[in-house]
């Protein structure tokens, strides 16, 4: 039996009336990786930052080594080779990389009034060598560097310390295919050390695979904990949610199906350095997949038919109503929609009310004469979405900024589908939402594609483009690969294959 | 999934209405009633007019989060150069070539912010100035006189129905127009109301535009009511504007809190504090001192309360156990 790096012992917090965790006893034994699963909402987070001192716990009990350990914040829990990285992004944009990497830290490089950037530069480097993470340009500011980039950095900065116990939050989300193996390989490297890892994910598939232990936590309680090779999926889904999920997830046929009819033909796009070349046509009732590795330029391939794109040609055509696509405002104009991998930063406006946010779209459509946007008819329509959608809130003037990730993507998706639309494109459409909504959203996908809805779906999770697409578009730097059909090419190596 | 509930009390819709009876109830005192004579609210409801004119110009481009500070100088271009037309061409020219001057300037303004990306408080400051040295030109060795035919901007009634009619206008547009909209979702998140097909730069210049040119309907306000024109006329108007938007609670970064009825009411308070003062019998410097004293306890009140009453990590906890609950179901 291994020895035990962090003991939990009836641990409880409450926000207000809220009780996030109730007596939670968990014990985490050295080399070995923890994943935490639950729902959203399930007390996950809140556990984590609490073994990290991010929170204060209301009552019970940390040993670290066998030691009472009580940290009073991070910086703390670093001392005690604690560290993490948050689910939010946590940089600071107009900084560069390496000056983010050692906020709170900076003690160590300063000379006086100055800061050696050298010495920095140096030991993050050394930092990135040791875990063989894969380079990010520390010298720019962090905001230009892209999500993926961001995440490995943060993931650098929580190595800094050296720490013997590290909490992941739900890192892989932002990653895509390849860099995930390089975040696999680094945790079993990790925990060979004898090191000890939480982490925290909603891709279940993922953690079967790369976690030892698996504690399920359901409204703040423990309800099972044990090695993960003893769960099957259906028991983890069913501990998870508390009941039998159907097992219709992704579709159950295994043949494309689309009519006949092309609703958008796109020739020729070419986005400098980003995308080459990339020509494919979308049918009607379509589920058109496009993955890649990261970099790829799959997600280029979306703004860019959107327009978003600098020094985009090619031509972008709708065939159902003729129409070359210019700019950005056309896209909308032909009943098509763009929803872009970042939700919170391009889509939603977080500080308005759910009622704003699905109105926006409708704006158009929703004014008559004298340019009038009629109130009532403005509220029955984002009546009618956050119904459709079963968007969980106090109503439409709840504020979107605190919903859960998955209600946050339920008010993004709505809006456009209780549209017209003739074909939309997704990136990335179940990204940080818990299975339940995830369910959901396929769902509505599939209803979608039978009522003639053409969609393109980018998407940075292999079983999901698999489990939904008619036809994969796979991308290779930045070129077209290939173009898998659902009537055979879809398995996990044949995919990988043309992607590597 | 429960309705919104119509009538609940939110604090943030009538932090204004207190902050308004507060200051009428201080200064009321203060002034021993003088506040309320009949010829003093006569006095109030003129000085209050261009403030409120050109804030409701100015509120579309706070909306947006966006600064318009040129206002107090298109009041100056247009004393300057509409009454020079006005004396030397024909007096009626007055009002359109005071429109076209701010419609104008917001145009060019919007366009430098919105095409140009050049930040809207630094474009405004720089042609702040330029606009100002225009005005000097002509000002510093002549003065202008409104002609008679002009004076009837200035009657009671006139001027009661002009302001109730734009009002009513800017209220239609500001609230019940998709432009309204767009211009108060550009500030909640540009990026968001981008991707969904908007025209973001085209509302932006309408915007200025907007703003602009009700600096100048409220320039014409001025000028009729100071009977002419000097080189000192509309300097710091544009900052009690300002002060008129955010003491009654317009959020500086913009977004849906953005309201009509507050602009009107921070106009008012304005005015009051300011008429209240003299009225006390305060000096100058002290004005402005108090001036810049309330301006500050009404901003630092407006984000307290709004986030005393909003308090996200309680509320989110709260959220998420619904979540929960309604899941496992």
């Amino acid at each position: 039996m291994a020895e035990e790096m962090l003991r939990i012992e009836g641990v409880s917090k409450s926000f207000g009336p809220t009780k996030a965790n109730k007596d939670v006893n968990l014990v985490l034994k050295k080399g070995i990786v923890l994943g935490l699963a639950g729902e959203n909402g399930s007390g996950k987070s809140t556990l984590a930052s609490m073994v990290c001192g991010m929170q204060k716990k209301d009552s019970g009990k940390f040993y670290k080594n066998g030691v009472e350990y009580d940290p009073s914040s991070p910086a703390d829990a670093a001392k005690h080779g604690i560290a993490m990285v948050v689910q939010e992004l946590g940089v600071v944009g107009n900084l560069p990389g390496v000056v983010n990497m050692f906020l709170g830290k900076m003690d160590k490089y300063t000379k006086g009034p100055l800061v050696d950037l050298k010495a920095m530069h140096k030991d993050a480097d050394a930092v990135f060598e040791k875990w063989g993470l894969p380079k990010v340009p520390l010298d720019v500011a962090a905001g230009t560097l892209s999500i993926e980039q961001r995440k490995i950095m943060e993931l650098a900065r929580a190595l800094i310390t050296d720490p013997d116990f590290l909490v992941l939050d739900e890192i892989s989300q932002a990653l895509s295919q390849d860099n995930r193996e390089v975040l696999y390989k680094f945790i079993n490297n990790f925990i060979s050390q004898g090191r000890t890892i939480l982490m925290v994910t909603h891709d279940l598939e993922e953690m079967v695979e790369i976690c030892n232990e698996i504690a399920v936590l359901r409204d703040g309680v423990i309800v099972e904990s044990k090695p993960s090779k003893e769960y099957s999926m259906d028991e983890l889904k069913r501990l998870m949610i508390g009941r039998e999920v159907s097992g219709d997830y992704y579709r159950d046929d295994q043949e494309e199906s689309y009519q006949k009819e092309v609703i958008l033909s796109v020739e020729n796009l070419n986005v400098p350095g980003k995308c080459e070349n990339i020509s494919f046509e979308l049918h009607k009732g379509e589920i058109l997949g496009i993955c890649g590795l990261s970099d790829a330029g799959i997600h280029e391939v979306g703004s860019a038919i959107f327009g978003l794109e600098e020094g985009r040609t090619g031509t972008i055509t709708v065939r159902t109503v003729n129409k070359v696509l210019k700019k950005p405002g056309d896209i909308i104009k032909t009943h098509g929609a763009y929803l872009s991998k970042d939700r919170d930063a391009n889509g939603l406006m977080l500080d308005a009310s759910i009622g704003d946010n699905l109105i926006l779209p409708s704006a158009r459509e929703l004014s008559g004469t004298a340019a009038f946007l009629s109130p009532v008819k403005s509220r029955n329509l984002a009546q009618k979405a956050s119904e459709a959608f079963e968007i969980k809130s106090t109503g439409l003037r709840h504020i979107v900024r605190r919903l859960s990730g998955g209600n946050k993507q339920k008010v993004n998706l709505s809006r456009w589908l209780v549209k017209d639309l003739d074909y939309i494109i997704l990136d990335c459409p179940t990204r940080g939402v818990d299975i339940g909504v995830k369910a959901y959203i396929y769902s509505v996908l599939r209803k979608a594609k039978a009522e003639g809805l053409g969609i393109i779906m980018i998407s940075d999770e292999l079983p999901e483009a698999m489990g939904m697409a008619d036809r994969i578009l796979v991308m290779k730097n930045h070129k077209y690969a290939a173009m898998l059909s659902r009537n055979t090419d879809f398995t996990e190596d044949k995919i990988m294959e043309v992607m590597l | 999934m429960s309705k919104s509930k119509k009538g609940s009390f939110n604090i943030n819709t009538w932090l204004p209405v207190i902050i308004f009876v507060l200051v009428a109830v201080i200064f009321g005192i203060a002034t021993k009633g003088n506040l309320f004579t009949s010829t003093n609210l006569m006095n109030l409801f003129n000085q209050s007019v261009p403030t409120i004119i050109a804030g409701l110009g100015m509120l579309f481009v706070a909306a947006m989060g966006s600064t318009d500070i040129t206002c107090g100088v298109i009041v100056a271009l247009v004393g300057c150069y509409g009454l020079m037309v006005s004396t030397n061409v024909s007096p009626i020219l007055m009002i359109p070539v005071s429109l076209l001057i701010g419609l104008a300037s917001g145009l060019l303004l919007g366009y430098i912010n919105a095409k140009r990306k050049v930040s809207s408080f630094m474009a405004s400051l720089a042609m702040l100035m330029a606009y100002r040295a225009v005005v000097n030109l002509v000002l510093s060795n002549t003065s202008f006189y409104l002609p008679d035919s002009l004076a009837f901007i200035d009657s009671l009634a006139f001027k009661i129905i002009s302001v109730i009619v734009m009002i009513a206008i800017i209220v239609y547009i500001f609230h019940y127009t998709r432009f309204g909209v767009y211009v108060k979702d550009i500030g909640e998140n540009e990026v968001a109301v981008q991707h969904t097909g908007v025209n973001v730069d085209m509302i932006k210049i309408a915007a200025f535009a907007v703003s602009g040119l009700m600096a100048a309907f409220a320039g014409i306000y001025m000028v009729a009511r100071l009977g002419g024109t000097n080189n000192t006329i509309g300097t710091g108007f544009e900052m009690k504007v300002m002060m008129a938007l955010f003491i009654a609670g317009v959020p500086v970064q913009g977004g849906v809190g953005s309201k009509v009825y507050k602009l009107i009411l921070g106009a008012v308070i304005i005015n009051m504090l300011e008429n209240g003062l003299v009225l006390c019998g305060t000096s100058g410097a002290v004005t402005q001192l108090v001036r810049g004293l309330v301006l500050l306890a009404a901003v630092a009140l407006t984000a307290y309360i709004g986030k005393r009453f909003a308090n996200v990590g309680v509320e989110a906890a709260r959220n998420q156990k619904e979540t929960a609950e309604e899941a496992s179901k």
